[in-house]
């Protein structure tokens, strides 16, 4: 907030006021710092002693046997990232663009809020939700041997995004200047014509951000995939078997964190999942951050 | 379906052949409802299969036949015609030549996990027929002109978004039906006997506030300053870009690698207990309330600051006596938003705050509880109960903890919503 230049007295509790408000401002990023200290602190044993590249690549995972290698869990992780977005934006985006073009006012007074209301579930519940119904219900269907999967995994990492896809793309939408929808349709397009040609690509930006933000999301959410994925860290045979069991990075380490003896190698190693899991969530949400500025310099407002 | 009301004045269509496409259309809309009931409810609705081979077949000749005699026919729109025509034959002929018989079943195809059966199939392929029906008969009902593909299209936006409301309903409606038996005030006091198989949840709720307690002791100041500072003290863009990335690099770290710094860093000094429980929920909070804390001191109108000012008040009072009560609703608002994340996260607290314990928290002097011990909460009591779903009979009391943690979440961010609507609409600068 630009204040105004006058000379305000200056006086010792003034000072001090502005010193702790200072230090709460830069708690994040001493957070930020602290975290990664630990990680980095706490995986550096695995990575030194195995090796950066055979620990990364390697394609066995047998914690019994000491042998680690993170390609099956990589490997996973992103087959179920993918299909769970694929789930999600199929679902999410047109409920977006239903609320944001083509609701009434009263259906949205309605629908925007208890939309955001749902984003509020619990990952915990979701996971219930998905032992009890989604895992029996996919067993039976498909004849599987059980019914926790990689599939199980990504319908619910998809469905429990979706609030939060369709909040974001809808505010974006719903930036979007309306002269602009005005001038395509005073060229004499129809709304779907407008739509598609106009308002989507104005909205493009806040939409890739809103897409961003669930890929970390997807990535780094842990108790709905850690009970329905079935926590088997091998890879799929055949690959795209989304049929399988598998693990994720979060299931990896909410599921076998417990049961580890505190500084032996898997607890190292299960600390460099989590790094390389940091890692890879901090450059999306630093892509997404970047997303969002240029929407901001390109209409002056998000 | 009001959408096609409009549809009375094109003129251009001729009159003969429309009763028979709304015929078609309609015959294609209950395909396309029976059949995807019976794809998600699964067995049970094979027995409409007769009845589903009949009107696709009805609804494809009414399509074929108002074609020819419409103004639409022409070499542009006659090949994605006769792709649908025939692939919506393929589909009859499987049905009629018995290749598609009861028992059918894919085994395993390409060495996947899975079979796919008669009773998916089936289903399966009819949607897709009566999709393709449904585009036919609105595309000639409007000549195949971009009227036509903008009510297709609207009506698909609008299917989805009917789908996923009731996708996301039925999750709500179904937790409340299946948990609401199982709550009563004997549930909601006691402690847990026999591993979650009997009595009642008090201990995780009792665990479960004082855990989010002391996060939002922790999260609030912390955050509430940082917004403050970085909205009227600041005056380094670079420094409030720095900061700004840092909250929403915050923002996006896991839960479960909260978990691990956790445990790597405050369990080594104050052991798994309640106070390490609630600085990590605390940190987790503080980019959600820094975020929507610096939206609520954007929106207070400059003249407000200027006027304090011009009566002398220095800056600290400003903020402290104009600045931030104009604010408040929405701080409010961000706290409560807050209340509701630390509730609902169970990643972070599993290895550092918690156990599945039936003591209830004790207490120094009946007033504040003793931060150094262990506790139990709502999410890993959930947790727990499905862990033992197999082995004891604890489904119903898992249902019923499912509830009463939906409710504390969803009743405090419905706090919030209204909280914030109540003053958008009271305040107008």
């Amino acid at each position: 907030m630009d204040w105004p230049r006058i000379k305000v007295p200056r006086k010792y509790s003034e000072l001090s006021v502005e010193a702790l408000l200072f230090i709460s401002a830069i708690a994040s990023i001493l957070i930020m710092i602290l975290i990664f200290y630990f990680l980095i602190h706490e995986s550096l044993p695995a990575f030194s002693q195995l090796g950066i590249v055979s620990l990364v690549f390697g394609s066995k995972w047998h914690p019994s046997g000491d042998i680690y290698g993170l390609m099956p869990i990589i490997a996973t992780s992103i087959i179920i990232t993918i299909l769970a977005l694929f789930i999600n934006i199929l679902i999410g985006l047109p409920l977006a663009i239903y609320l944001a073009e083509l609701a009434g006012s009263r259906s949205q007074a309605v629908l925007k809020p208890s939309i955001e209301l749902l984003a509020g579930v619990p990952s915990i519940v979701y996971g219930f939700l998905g032992v009890i119904i989604l895992v029996t219900y996919l067993q039976d269907s498909f004849d599987l041997l059980t019914g926790r999967s990689i599939l199980a995994g990504s319908m619910l990492l998809g469905v429990m995004f979706i609030p939060r896809l369709t909040t974001i793309c809808e505010d974006s939408l719903r930036a979007v200047p309306s002269e602009f929808k005005e001038g395509s349709l005073a060229l004499g397009a129809n709304h779907w014509q407008t739509l598609r040609n106009v308002t989507i690509p104005a909205a493009s930006s806040g939409i890739t951000a809103a897409i961003l933000l669930n890929i970390g999301s997807i990535i780094g959410e842990t108790m709905a995939v850690l009970l329905v994925v079935g926590n088997v860290a091998r890879m799929a045979s055949p690959l795209y078997d989304i049929f399988d069991q598998g693990a994720s990075f979060t299931s990896i380490i909410a599921g076998e964190m417990g049961e580890v003896a505190r500084g032996s190698m898997h607890y190292h190693v299960l600390f460099a999942v989590g790094f390389v899991l940091l890692i890879v969530v901090t450059i999306f949400s630093l892509i997404a951050d970047y997303a969002r500025i240029r929407i901001k310099r390109k209409f002056g407002g998000y | 379906m009001p959408g096609f009301a409009s549809s009375e004045n094109s003129e251009d269509t001729e009159v003969k052949t429309k009763p028979a496409l709304w015929a078609s259309l309609a015959i294609s809309v209950f395909l396309f409802v029976t059949s995807l009931a019976s794809l998600i409810i699964q067995p049970g609705m094979e027995r409409l299969a007769p009845l589903w081979q009949a009107s696709l077949f009805v609804s494809m000749l009414l399509i074929v036949a108002s074609y020819s005699f419409s103004k639409a026919v022409s070499l542009k729109t006659v090949p994605f015609l006769a792709l649908d025509t025939l692939l919506c034959s393929a589909i009859l002929y499987l049905v009629y030549s018995g290749i598609l018989h009861e028992g059918f079943v894919i085994r395993r195809p390409l060495g996947v996990g899975a079979s796919f059966d008669y009773s998916f199939i089936l289903p399966l392929l009819i949607v897709f027929a009566s999709l393709l029906c449904i585009k036919d008969a609105i595309n000639i009902l409007y000549d195949y002109r971009a009227k036509g593909r903008e009510i297709l299209v609207f009506l698909a936006v609008r299917l989805s978004a009917v789908l996923s409301l009731l996708l996301l309903g039925g999750i709500l409606f179904i937790i409340v039906y299946k948990g609401i038996g199982v709550i009563s005030w004997d549930f909601l006091t006691a402690p847990h006997r026999r591993l979650g198989q009997a009595g009642g949840i008090s201990t995780a709720i009792l665990g479960s506030l004082w855990m989010v307690l002391g996060a939002m002791v922790i999260s609030s100041p912390l955050g509430i300053g940082a917004a403050i500072y970085l909205n009227e003290y600041s005056k380094s863009q670079r420094l409030n870009r720095i900061i700004t990335i840092a909250v929403s690099c915050l923002n996006g770290v896991p839960s479960v690698v909260f978990g691990l710094f956790g445990l790597a860093f405050l369990v080594t000094y104050l052991g798994v207990s309640l106070l390490s429980g609630s600085i990590i929920l605390g940190l987790i909070n503080i980019p959600t309330i820094i975020l929507t804390c610096q939206e609520a001191l954007k929106s207070v109108p400059n003249s407000l600051r200027e006027g304090s000012l011009a009566l002398g008040a220095t800056k600290w009072q400003t903020i402290r006596k104009v600045v931030l009560p104009s604010a408040a609703p929405g701080i409010l608002t961000g706290v409560i938003i807050g209340v509701a994340k630390a509730s609902g996260e169970t990643a972070p607290i599993m290895w550092t705050a918690v156990t599945f314990t039936a003591t209830p928290v004790q207490m120094i002097y009946g007033v504040i509880p003793n931060v150094f011990q262990p506790v139990n909460n709502l999410d890993y009591h959930l947790l727990n109960l499905i862990y033992f779903l197999g082995a004891w009979d604890v489904e119903a009391r898992a249902w019923g903890t499912a509830l009463v943690l939906i409710a504390l979440v969803l009743g405090t961010n419905m706090l919030a919503i209204v909280v914030r609507n109540h003053y958008r609409k009271k305040i107008s600068w």
